[in-house]
């Protein structure tokens, strides 16, 4: 379930970032806080899209930063970043990115529900007035926690 | 006839595996005749299906690869009118 890994304490809404690097910095900083990556992480992330373009950006203003799980994964979990100005990243199609959810995955397979429920959530236009307009993760934890009813 | 297709992305762990559920969702509604699997860009060279399914800068960069397979490249993982559209496309071929 998407609620048993996005946890309040890894979504912050309204950060301010310089450009698409520095945003996937801020947007790893909860999941290195909390024991979830490690550096090495974040680093394997900024480096694949640095040689390969911007593959993480997958739908309208929409980044969906990860790495493979062999580059310092410790737990699964996902982290919901909102940046208070959007910034490109280079894909013409879904620029400029708003919304980042940064996830780390233990293997192939173990998130497969969280991810399809992550997926239905991508689809729902109260989710993202919600992000927009709430200043609470709480509130967004409410959102995800009722999705599982 | 059953075409077999594979979802690759650079990690194998997230958008791969999300555009796989939403490719699911769409050969259900429409019951097209494809069989989907997932994996990271490491699984391309063992696949022995007939169809790659990735998102769109990465079908770039495989289309001059030299790779046997038709590749489709996908802009938006949750439109599934693009998808639809894609397969078809594959399919009616």
């Amino acid at each position: 379930m998407l609620s048993s890994i996005i946890k309040k304490e890894l979504i912050q809404l309204n950060v301010s970032a310089d450009n698409w690097e520095d945003a996937i910095r801020k947007s790893t900083h909860p999941l290195v806080a909390h024991g979830k990556v490690t550096e090495e992480y974040v680093n394997k992330i900024i480096e694949i899209a640095q040689n390969t373009g911007p593959y993480i950006v997958i739908t309208k203003h929409v980044a969906l930063p990860h790495a493979p799980s062999e580059f310092g994964v410790k737990e699964t979990a996902i982290g919901i970043t909102t940046l208070k100005i959007p910034v490109n990243f280079g894909n013409k199609e879904n620029d400029p990115v708003k919304y980042l959810f940064c996830l780390s995955a233990k293997d192939s397979t173990g998130h497969l529900e969280a991810m399809s429920q992550l997926v239905s959530l991508l689809g729902k236009k109260d989710f993202f007035e919600l992000l927009d307009n709430s200043g609470s993760p709480n509130e967004i934890i409410k959102y995800i926690v009722n999705l599982d009813q | 006839m059953m075409h077999k297709a594979l979802v690759a992305c650079r990690a194998g762990v997230g958008s791969s595996l999300m555009l796989k559920i939403k490719i699911n969702e769409v050969v259900k509604e429409h019951q097209l005749p494809l069989q989907v699997e997932h994996a990271s860009l490491d699984g391309v060279a063992g696949f022995d299906g007939d169809l790659l399914i990735t998102l769109v800068d990465v079908a770039e960069e495989l289309k001059g690869k030299g790779i046997k397979q038709h590749i489709i490249g996908i802009t938006n993982i949750v439109d599934k009118q693009e998808i639809y559209e894609k397969l078809t496309a594959f399919l009616n071929k």
